[in-house]
């Protein structure tokens, strides 16, 4: 009996090397331990959302660290917001073990010392973020293992293809890097083996059992009974009646109907309702906070939490009275301590009731006990596809001790709301957005032909084509034919000709050297060229073609015309050509290193100032809106574009004095930082919302890091005095950990 | 009325709306934030001085002149200062 406990515990288990220690775990896990130890392989792994695999992989990646010769690790995550809840694990996870370093900075220092073999590192990047470390290092950067999570994005539109292209980038400049991808119950997951560099063994670890059981229940309203609803729970083709749901009030319109039933059955906490929309989530949060007849919180956290959003957002910002109810929002653009604190209070159910947006489905690991939704959209209109629904369907169960969980689907019968009804289970057929466009966009070939248009305004169906057009450009500047490529073994040799023919029409035009125009993916190469040609002949001083430093009084003038030449040379990006100057001054601010409060607050004034009415809730989403989609996505993109291609120009006229090799726009923007006290606060760690807050109160711009440290520890004692929100004082004692004394002081 | 000439250093232009023409045509053959080319610093320096807060306008000294944007999504000339300050100045008020 007891040999055979063993037995089963062995084959229950797997030997964590670092510690010496068995883990349990289940087949799937197994499987993923044994096949991702194994030397010289990819591998690709896929599961049901929240089965665990997240926390499996990082025990893995850390025992792989720990017990080999393994030092720079990259791990690709999709968004922002999952690149900071990754790091925020690895930290726990490694508690104070100070021989692992976790970054989600691209700084050529770390990769230097832990290519040399001083410290080991762990890169927690988005595929961006990836690129601007090869563009710093002049791709001079070998990675041992790099692990891709949510790597199914690979399908997406326009960040799929600059993830393929980092994945290729980095696989190129070490031919024996490891490689590691993750998914979400995938049909395919040996799809992301295929281009594994020749004698790589492939191995795929597949599995389909949900480790938590969920109910799809379906709620229709009784006839002639507004108030009372239906619920049934699915089993099979059929439905099996299990009550009726009571409502307090008439849910009179649809988002009535979504916020009154989610309050009437999710009474209990963990609950996640799903909106279609930033401003839907906040109304729907709304209602239901007036559903529930407890008073105001006297908690400190809920309290604290609603000071940093009035603090950082603005006064009147709509989170924090319905935070003061344990009620909240989320959506991507929030700034992400305060998301991140959201979410923490959501999983210790402080925060019962929390209205979200695909964002969770774009990679933010949150479980819960019940979802209730209605007609879910994924971006703006699409209705959401099977895999999607079961992505988000997923994150049902696991709350707490639990095991099983709830989805609640309104108006099941309502086409309008389920186009093909509430989904089936399903995975995710994994393809490569540039396979995709390939083979089933015939507009390829003529988008190509006429991207080189004199008006780019005028250009159709760039929606589809410019990303993978700009791929494509790239890898044939690269190889000299499609041919050569890892792609050309998925398509048709005669659609590779007829490609290639194309693309070297194109290649004729172009004198950018290849080795440009790959650190700048999804910047089609001809677009690069026309700007050079603009800087060639223009007949101005040369000068004015710079920008400016963000506290020069010119600065904003000229990010006008800097944007306005990208959106003629380039890519039509900053769109529409009245709204340049707001994203000019946006960004602006933000490479200014301003808070979000502030940049707010001024373009309050402004509007008071010029007697132009607003909305303020519409204010407040459209300004986060610009900072996160112009000021640390397409700004960055394109205007490190601009930056390159001007230092080619000024090289070539001998104006090389004009070159500030210091100052690197892209990480600049990616940040939102303009002194080097600004970035070494984030360097240690901190989140930009409080290394400003803090920057506010420090006189010196050129701190290192161990200047900073130096700060905080001398001025903790007075933090309470300087009107910081708790949970930032938090934050910077939690990563930058002061003597134990001042901790304890705050703490307490 | 005969319409009254204008002076600007060197130029001369029959009427008022000549020398706005001309100007405008100037201001707009730059883009925003760019510095004025030398030969136009010289007639804008010509022209700063009839300005009648010319003194107030140039303070420290010219350092050199900027198209930039003025109120409400238009533009203007600037004069940059040697100080490093900078103020935007109307044209039409100097004739």
């Amino acid at each position: 009996m007891r040999i055979e406990a063993y037995k089963r515990k062995f084959d229950d288990s797997v030997l964590v090397e670092a510690t010496g220690k068995w883990l349990g775990v289940n087949e799937f896990q197994k499987e993923f331990w044994t096949g991702a130890s194994s030397e010289n392989s990819w591998l690709s792994a896929s599961a049901p959302t929240a089965s665990g695999k997240t926390f499996l992989v990082l025990q893995w990646l850390l025992d792989r660290l720990i017990t080999t010769d393994t030092s720079v690790v990259v791990y690709l995550a999709p968004t922002r917001a999952l690149v900071t809840e990754i790091e925020a694990s690895l930290n726990d996870l490694l508690a104070d073990d100070k021989t692992i370093n976790v970054t989600s900075l691209p700084l050529a220092e770390k990769y230097l010392s832990a290519a040399a073999g001083v410290t080991k590192t762990i890169f927690v990047f988005t595929q961006e973020r990836l690129h601007l470390l090869a563009n710093i290092l002049s791709d001079e950067l070998s990675v041992d293992l790099l692990i891709v999570d949510e790597a199914h994005k690979i399908g997406d539109n326009q960040r799929g293809v600059i993830l393929q292209d980092a994945i290729e980038r980095i696989s190129r400049s070490n031919h024996k890097m490891k490689a590691v991808f993750v998914s979400p119950s995938t049909q395919n997951p040996d799809e992301l083996l295929q281009d594994a560099p020749i004698g790589t063994d492939r191995v795929s670890v597949d599995s389909d059992i949900p480790t938590v059981l969920q109910n799809v229940i379906l709620a229709q309203q009784v006839p002639r009974k507004p108030k009372e609803w239906a619920l049934g729970l699915v089993s099979g083709d059929s439905s099996i009646p299990i009550g009726v749901l009571q409502l307090a009030n008439k849910p009179a319109g649809l988002r009535k109907r979504l916020a009154f039933i989610a309050a009437a059955a999710g009474a209990r906490g963990g609950t996640l309702i799903y909106c279609n929309g930033a401003a839907e989530a906040e109304e729907i949060a709304l209602l239901i906070s007036q559903l529930d007849i407890r008073e105001k919180t006297d908690d400190k956290e809920l309290l604290d939490l609603a000071d940093l959003a009035r603090k950082g957002v603005h006064r009147s910002y709509q989170l924090a009275p319905l935070v003061e109810r344990g009620v909240a929002f989320h959506y991507g653009n929030m700034p992400a301590l305060i998301r991140v604190e959201i979410e923490r209070l959501f999983r210790i159910g402080k925060i019962r009731f929390l209205a979200c947006t695909s964002t969770l489905i774009e990679g933010v690991n949150l479980s819960c006990r019940t979802i209730v939704v209605r007609g879910p959209r994924k971006g703006r209109g699409n209705p959401m596809e099977p895999h999607d629904f079961w992505n988000l369907a997923g994150r049902a169960g696991r709350w707490g001790n639990e095991f099983q969980g709830n989805i609640i689907c309104i108006d099941p019968n309502d086409e309008s709301a389920w186009p093909i009804g509430v989904p089936k289970r399903s995975r995710y057929p994994i393809q490569r957005e540039t396979d995709a466009v390939m083979t089933s966009k015939d507009g390829l070939v003529e988008y190509l032909d006429g991207r080189d248009i004199e008006s780019l305004s005028d250009l159709e169906g760039a929606e589809h084509y410019e990303q993978v057009g700009a791929y494509l450009l790239d890898t044939y500047l690269r190889l000299g034919s499609l041919a050569n490529a890892g792609l050309a073994k998925r398509h048709d040799s005669k659609l590779l000709e007829k490609l290639d023919a194309c693309l070297e029409r194109m290649a004729r035009k172009i004198d950018i050297p290849a080795e440009l125009s790959i650190r700048h993916p999804g910047v089609s190469a001809i677009g690069l060229q026309r700007l050079l040609d603009l800087f060639k002949n223009y007949e101005g001083d040369v000068e004015n073609l710079l920008p400016a430093p963000s506290e020069s009084v010119d600065a904003y003038d000229r990010y006008v015309t800097v944007m306005r030449r990208i959106n003629s040379s380039i890519f039509p990006v900053f769109l529409p050509d009245g709204l340049v100057p707001l994203h000019a001054l946006i960004v602006v601010e933000w490479l200014k290193g301003l808070s979000l409060a502030v940049i707010i607050r001024k373009r309050i004034e402004y509007h008071q100032r010029n007697n132009k009415t607003f909305k303020l809730a519409v204010l407040i989403r459209d300004t986060m809106d610009i900072v996160e989609q112009t000021a640390r996505f397409k700004a960055p993109k394109y205007i490190s574009a601009y930056m390159d291609i001007l230092h080619m120009h000024l090289l070539e006229i001998k104006r090389d004095d004009l070159i500030d090799e210091d100052f690197d726009i892209g990480v600049a923007l990616e940040f939102g930082v303009s002194s080097t006290t600004l970035l070494s606060l984030m360097e240690l760690g901190l989140s930009r919302m409080t290394a400003v807050a803090l920057y506010e109160k420090i006189s010196k711009d050129d701190l290192s890091r161990d200047g900073c440290v130096r700060w905080i520890t001398d001025h903790a004692p007075n933090f309470e005095g300087m009107d910081l929100p708790n949970i930032i004082v938090r934050e910077v004692l939690e990563r930058v950990r002061p003597p134990r004394s001042l901790q304890e002081q705050f703490t307490d | 009325m005969p319409a009254k000439p204008v002076k600007i250093g060197s130029l001369y232009f029959k009427k008022k709306g000549d020398a706005a023409h001309y100007l405008r045509e100037m201001l707009y053959k730059y883009d925003l934030g760019d510095k004025v080319s030398k030969d136009d610093s010289t007639i804008l320096r010509d022209l700063i001085l009839m300005h009648p807060e010319c003194e107030e306008k140039t303070g420290s000294g010219i350092e050199s002149f900027s198209v930039r944007s003025a109120d409400f999504g238009t533009r203007c000339f600037w004069v940059n200062r040697t100080d490093g300050t900078t103020e935007k100045f109307s044209v039409g008020a100097c004739y």
